[in-house]
Order: C-alpha cells, then structure tokens, then sequence
C-alpha cells in the first residue's frame, strides 16, 4: 500500500516538476525584460529572420506560436482574457474579420499604419492592417494559349477551355476569398453558376496545392491554371531544375484588368483584446510595415508590399503592374462561408 | 461468482482501494473526452443540413472505401512480413526484421508528398529514365488508390509489430503436434498460427483504422474528402464547431461498430497457450531454398521498399537541394525538444497503461471498468477535437483557479507543456492499454496467484512477475508511443508553448506552405531518432530470439 502511495507521489511530483519549473521563472523574467506573444499562421523562414532582427532593433523579445489561424483563433476564444497573446497575424483577411467578429481583436491608434496602408487593405475600426499582398491570378501555358483568350475569371467558363481548367480544391482559403469576391461583385446565384461553369471545364478533379497546377500544365494535362502569384515566384527560383523547368513554361495573366481587377489577398495582422503588452504590439506592426522589411517581404518571400514606398522585387516587376479589385477586404470575411456553400452546392471539391 | 453474491450487491465490502486509484485515473484521462460527449447534447449545428445534403454521402463512401483498401492491404504487407521473418531463415532476415518497423518513422503525410515527388510530374524517377534515355511517363498518385496505396505502405507496421510478436510467442509443442500431424506449412499457418495471432492481427489493423482515420494531411493534398478532412472543414471553412463535434461522434460510432463486429466474432474464445515459448526458435526457423527462398525475400523486402526505401530516398535528394537554406533553426534544439517530449509521454503512457490494466484486474467490481474504456477512446476521436475539447477543460481550471484563489495560473497552463503531455497521454493511453491488456491475458492469471498464495502483495508481484514476462510487449509500447508522440501532429500545433517546437511541425510548416523539399530535413532527422532508437530497442527485444550456446 505504502509502495502505492510512493508510486503515485513519485508521479505527482513528476507533473509537479515540469508546471513547477516555468511557474517560478517566467512571471519574473516578465517583469524584468520586455516581450510580446504572437499568434501567427505564417511560417516562413524570412518572418523568423525579421523577427530576430526586430529583437536586437528594439530590445523586445517576439515570443511565437505558429498553428493555422482556425485553430488560432479556438485558441484565443478558449483562454479570453488570461490569453498570452498579444497579436494575431493570418494569410487571409477572412480571417481577421472572424477574429473581429468574435470580439478578440481590438483597435488601435497609430497615425503611420492609417496613413501608409492603403484604406481596403485595412479594418474600418482600426482593429486589423495588411502586412503584404498576394494576388490570385491566371496562369496560362506559354506555348498553347495566347493572353488575347482571356479575359476574367468568369471567362473560363467558356467551352473553349474545356477539360483544360486546373484548380486546387475548394478547402483552401484562397479560392475560398476568390470566391468571395466573386459573390461580392455578382452576387450568389450567378457566383454557383460561375463555379458549376468551372467544374465543367475542370481539366481533372481538385488536388495537390498551387504548384501542382503549374506543374500540371507543364507537362499538358491542362492549359490554364488559378493560382497565387507567389508560388510561381518560388518555383521560379527552386533549386530543383524540374521544377524552374515547369514554372517557365508558363505565364502570368492578371485578369478582369478591363473591369474589377485582379482579386487580392493579404496576411494581415491585429492586437488581441486581451493584449498584455499592446504598445510593443504596436510597435512591433509598425516595424512591420516600414520600407525595408516591406522590401524584405517582397524580395524574399515574392509578396506584393502593402507600404507603397517599398518597391516590389525583380520577378514581380517583370510580370508588370496590374489593376487590384479594391473591394473592401471585410467582405471576404464576411462572405467566406456563403463562398464554401456554394462550392459544396456546385460539386467543386 | 455464485449468483447469490450477485444478488446480495455489498459494495463496501468489494470496495477496495484499487477502485479508488482506478476511478481517479480513469477519470483523470476522460475529462476531454467527456467534455466532447456533453457538448454533444447540445443542438446541432447550423450548417448540418448542409453537410448531409452536399457533403456526407462523399465523405462516407470515401472512409469506407479506404478503411477498406487499406486493412485489406495493411492485413496482407504486415502478416505476410511477420510471418516469414518469424518462420524463415532467409538471406538479409536480420536486417528486414527491424526495417519492417521503420515505415512508421515518415510520417505519412510527407510519403505522401514523397511519392508524388517521385512519381509525379517531373519526379525523380522521370529523370532518372531521361538521363538513361527512356522516357518513363508519370504516374498519378493523387486519386484513390494512391492514397490506399501511400496509407497502406506507410502504416502497415502495426500490424507488422503485432503478428510478428504474436508469431514468435506461438507455443512450440503447438507446431509439433501440427507437423506431426502431417500439416504442411501453409495448413500450419493457416489453421493453427494465424486463427491464434487473430487477436493481434486485429488489434495492429484497429492501429491502423485509428491513424487512417487521424490523417489530415495526406487526404487533403491528394485531394479525397474523408471524414477528418470534412470534421475540419466543418469546423474552419463552415465556421460550425458543433457539427464538427457530430461529424466526430458518427465516427466515433462507426469505430465502436467495427469493434463491435470483431467481439461478436470472436466470441468467447480463449486465446491462452500453455508451454514452452522462447526456446529454440532459432533452431526451429525453416531455412527455404528455391523459388520459396526468393518469395520469402521478396514478401518481407517489398514492404520495405515502397514504405521505407522510396520515401526516404526521395527525401534525401530533396535535402540535398535544399543543403543551404538552414541557417535560421537551431536544429539540435529542435530536435532535443522533439525528443524530451516523446521519451515523457512514452513512459508516462507505458506506466499508466500498465497500472490501468492491473488496477482493473485487482478491482473486484467489474461494473467499474467502463472507466477504463472511456480513458482509452482518446485514439479514436481526431486529435484536433481532443485539443479543442482540452481547452475547454484548461479554461475551466484556469477560472476555478482565478474565480476561488484569485490565483492567476493562465500563464502556467498555457505556457508550459503539461497540457500538451497531459493531451498526449490521453490520446495514446490505448496505444499502451490494449497491447499490455491482451498480453496479460495471454500471460493469464495462474503465476500471480500462486504467487498471492505465496503471500506476495499485488504491486509486489507486478514488479516480479508479470512485468518482466511482459517486457517484450513494453518495449514495443514504449516504442509505439515515442514514434506517435514524435510524428503527432493537430495536438501538438494547438497546445505546444511557443518556445516548444518539434521536428513533425517544422517539416509540417514547411509542407503546409507548398515547401515540401525543405520539409524533407526535419523530417530526415526524425528518421534517424526514431532509426536509432528502433536500433537500441531492437537489440534487446531480440537478444531473447539469439541461439543460446
């Protein structure tokens, strides 16, 4: 019995050690130096770089959990107001929105993020501004298609590209937001009618990510291809000779140029409610958002720069300037889920 | 038990202090679980029409069909390898023995990426025929049968593990009397060993079903909408956590379904063998010549080949690629962390899967083991939801905590990796409960009571009999778990601390945003620790099997 007893203390103890251990340290480390927690769902190698050199810039350490913003945001609605983090940062406004929506994010006052970003790149109450922007295009394949064939979006639901149309599937955000706008500019009804069109002209069925469909047409199981104008960046410069090989066979069309604009996303960023440290989150986005790690983001990463001070790298100069759809970015939010019902009603996985 | 005794019910006298430490356990370890289980008394979810309209119908014809391809698959790579790595001696045995594990390092969603990464459009394999000069056409691996095909290959293993320890513990005078009864090899196997293993076949295939059903990342990125894809699609795209919670217990319910099905089949059977077991196996392997030689070869390497030495051959030449990019992670720490973690929960999970094994088995109440079960269904419910559902009771401590002591312990439980074992264990507890539980059974009851008789304690007798007949079966747990816990994937994103990182989420991050060859480096390192440690564990489960002089 005493053995039993000496068994379970020893186990007690043993839980007792690991919550005991940060217990003791943390709160007073707190005191002691300055830190902020942010939730983010980007995961780059570059946003690691800048964050390290935002650390020795400004003596605050960046304390990050990296998870999808969904589970991001469970996360922040579970702790409430004891939660750790201080920022929250997605790669689509979608997301944002929800978070404003659930009451987690909270304005904030700072004349140089108004004054820089551009109005729909940023939340109408001050709760959430875009860090960088992505623009979701149409790619085509060099050798077969001539960019006089497109137009728009809506356009390839001509017969003309039949079984030629690749698309990822529609679990993923961005077709999601495309989608979105798309309901936002024609409304839903003619929006199913888009996607039922497109689903006819699928090339196959929905699978791999964004740099399946280049690859695809590369070796012509398709002509035309949406997809984000970043990854093409990345294929572009991969060290694997195949992949470059599949990226150059084809090329960007930015479409509706004539009417909307290209769609554009963004990875934004907003202050937790519960914000223990909201003056260094502050800070910390306004680091965000100057000229040189704007031009960081570009360089490295092949993402449109969201300071208009900051130039866009080489690659995407070349593939010229566009026309953005400045549809209000709160409607991508807003519309997100209609967008996933009439995926599902038209059979687009 | 007479039936008088049964009637005249007196709890306080079959009361026992086992029961208490069995309910205080069990309970312990349900708490997520039942938080699912009361959310589920809500209402349904909005969006519930919805998803029966457009979307179940897909996301059942998927499951089943997977569920299927891969057992029958899985059935055939595991039990064929066991079978001739424990019966035959054949060139290369040794080796394939242990190699036969290490499909369970990759995780599989990167063999996943991995294949497509060979196969695919502009695969290593296209360019290895071009620089030979034949033109090997692509193949299409994102449909269907290629996610069967990837799944199977890369979770075959567990049923690998438990017919192969199931095989070599078969009781010798057993194949004796078979032979001299005039059984050929194939009656043997099919009429005495494998109606004996079907316990553990089946256990291994249910490991299976549960990782089948746990996989997000493959099925996505091929494409298929199962189940899982659809809880979190439910949950994220949909915005209807409630239905995601519903969409979990259908599949809860389909799980008990099949579990169900193999009770009744089995029946009351008893799978207790008496007589001598670890002698002389050795001596007793058939050494095949011929064309039998050549197919024991190929049954035991093929397995090998498509889920461990394509795979990993595709991620070195990734890595190679990519050598340079890696200045900005400390790998080592990565790597230590990933490490601390599962060598934790493996030993936590062994120990308290032991002690809820023999604390039922002490309990004189048997009304009180559904406890056990509710503790063990963690591995059948996504661990996504198990997190979500572990939140939700972490907030509660935190409020009770704050709301009674005014004690402000959010930073504690959030930041510190408690929860996060704390939610290991309960997913993996099965991982160590069912394989200790059918093993004591076969161990049976007779030397602990005699040893009772002996006036020996019950913990006393744990510690010096049954634990050490036990030991090849804990050496396989531990390992189980440490490779689970080291590839566990959802719980470890929504719980880990943010100065905790382990190598299955930086080769996730790096896969998630379409960076699939730099995920190839954590991903190598994970295959080496668990490489490693396979090796270590390895030499001692089978130093039992080495020809005594």
């Amino acid at each position: 019995m005493h053995k039993l007893f000496f068994s379970f203390s020893l186990v007690l103890l043993l839980f007792g050690c690991q919550n005991g251990s940060p217990e003791g340290a943390d709160p007073s480390d707190q005191e002691e130096s300055r830190e902020i927690t942010l939730y983010t769902h980007r995961h780059y190698d570059t946003d690691q770089a800048i964050f390290e050199a935002f650390e020795k810039e400004s003596g605050i350490k960046v304390n990050v959990v990296n998870a999808s913003a969904d589970e991001l945001i469970q996360k922040m609605e579970s702790e409430g107001d004891q939660s750790p983090a201080d920022l929250l940062i997605t790669v689509d406004a979608g997301r944002l929105v929800r978070a404003k929506e659930k009451d987690l994010l909270q304005p904030i006052e700072s004349e140089y993020l108004e004054s820089t970003i551009p109005s729909n790149l940023q939340d109408p109450d001050n709760m959430w501004f875009a860090v960088t922007k992505r623009a979701r295009v149409i790619v085509y394949d060099k050798d077969k298609v001539k960019p006089e064939q497109l137009s728009t979006y809506e356009a390839l639901v001509e017969p003309q590209w039949k079984g030629k149309v690749l698309v990822r599937s529609s679990g993923n955000i961005y077709n999601q937001s495309l989608m979105a706008s798309i309901i936002a500019n024609v409304g839903e009804e003619q929006a199913e009618a888009w996607a039922t069109g497109v689903v006819e002209n699928f090339a196959r069925p929905p699978k791999g990510n964004d740099r399946d469909q280049v690859k695809a047409i590369a070796f012509e199981e398709g002509e035309v291809a949406i997809i984000n104008t970043y990854y093409l960046g990345r294929l572009l410069t991969s060290k694997d000779p195949e992949e470059v090989e599949a990226g150059e066979a084809v090329q960007v069309f930015f479409p509706n140029q004539e009417g909307r604009g290209a769609h554009i996303n963004i990875s934004g960023i907003g202050v937790a409610k519960y914000s223990p440290n909201k003056e260094d989150a502050i800070a910390f986005m306004e680091y965000l958002l100057s000229k040189e790690v704007q031009e960081t983001f570009a360089s490295a990463n092949y993402e449109y720069p969201v300071n208009p001070e900051a130039e866009s790298s080489e690659l995407l100069r070349n593939w010229g300037s566009f026309k953005e759809d400045t549809l209000s970015l709160s409607k991508l939010g807003t519309l997100n889920k209609v967008a996933v019902t009439t995926f599902d009603k038209a059979g687009w996985q | 038990m007479s039936k008088k005794k049964i009637f005249q019910y007196n709890f306080s006298r079959d009361f026992t202090p086992w029961l208490f430490y069995l309910k205080a356990m069990g309970i312990f370890f349900s708490l997520p679980i039942l938080v699912i289980g009361i959310s589920l008394f809500g209402e349904v979810g909005e969006m519930w029409s919805h998803i029966a309209t457009y979307l179940l119908p897909q996301y059942l014809k998927n499951t089943t069909l997977l569920i299927l391809g891969t057992s029958l698959l899985t059935v055939f790579l595991g039990v064929s390898s066991a079978w001739v790595v424990s019966r035959y001696e054949f060139r290369g045995r040794r080796t394939a023995e242990w190699l036969l594990f290490l499909p369970l390092a990759i995780p599989s969603y990167i063999c996943a990426y991995a294949y497509v990464g060979i196969f695919g459009y502009g695969g290593s394999l296209g360019i290895l025929g071009k620089s030979i000069g034949i033109l090997i056409p692509p193949l299409d691996m994102m449909n269907l049968y290629g996610l069967i095909w990837v799944l199977s290959f890369s979770l075959f293993p567990y049923v690998y593990a438990a017919s192969r320890a199931s095989f070599l513990s078969n009781v010798a005078s057993l194949r004796e009397c078979a032979t001299l009864l005039g059984a050929n090899e194939s009656r043997y196997f099919f009429t005495v060993a494998l109606p004996l293993s079907q316990p553990a076949i089946v256990g291994g295939l249910f490991l299976v079903i549960m990782e089948l059903l746990n996989d997000y990342g493959a099925a996505k990125y091929y494409g298929i909408n199962t189940f899982t894809t659809g809880i979190f699609r439910t949950w994220t795209a949909l915005e209807d956590f409630q239905s995601a919670i519903y969409l979990s217990a259908l599949l809860v319910l389909l799980i008990l379904l099949l579990k169900g099905l193999e009770k009744l089949q089995r029946g009351r059977k008893s799978f207790e063998t008496q007589g001598r077991r670890a002698e002389g196996h050795v001596h007793m392997r058939i050494s095949p010549k011929g064309w039998k030689n050549a197919l024991c070869v190929l049954l035991a390497w093929t397995p090998i080949g498509f889920g461990f030495i394509l795979p990993f051959f595709q991620l070195v030449r990734w890595a190679w690629l990519n050598v340079d990019i890696h200045a900005y992670w400390d790998v080592g720490s990565i790597a230590f962390q990933s490490f601390g973690l599962a060598f934790t929960t493996a030993s936590l999970t062994l120990l308290f899967g032991l002690l809820l094994v023999y604390f039922s088995q002490w309990n004189p109440l048997k009304s009180f083991n559904f406890i056990t079960k509710l503790a063990t269904t963690g591995y059948i419910i996504p661990g996504a939801i198990i997190g979500i559902g572990l939140i939700g009771v972490s907030q509660y401590v935190v409020d009770f905590f704050d709301d009674t002591f005014q004690l402000k312990i959010g930073f504690l439980i959030y930041g510190s990796s408690f929860v996060l074992i704390y939610a290991y264990i309960v997913r993996f507890l099965a991982l160590a409960y069912t394989p200790i539980g059918a093993n004591s059974l076969k161990i049976g009851r007779q030397l602990a009571e005699a040893s009772y008789l002996l006036g020996k304690k019950p913990l006393k007798t744990l510690r010096s009999i049954e634990i050490p007949l036990l030991k090849q079966t804990l050496y396989g747990v531990f390992f189980l778990t440490f490779i689970d816990t080291m590839k566990e994937l959802p719980l470890t994103l929504l719980l880990k601390p943010y100065d905790v990182m382990t190598l299955a989420v930086k080769a996730f991050e790096y896969a998630d945003d379409e960076r699939v060859a730099e995920a190839s480096i954590p991903a190598l390192m994970l295959i080496g620790i668990v490489g490693t440690l396979l090796l270590l564990v390895n030499t001692k489960v089978l130093a039992e099997d080495k020809p005594s002089k």
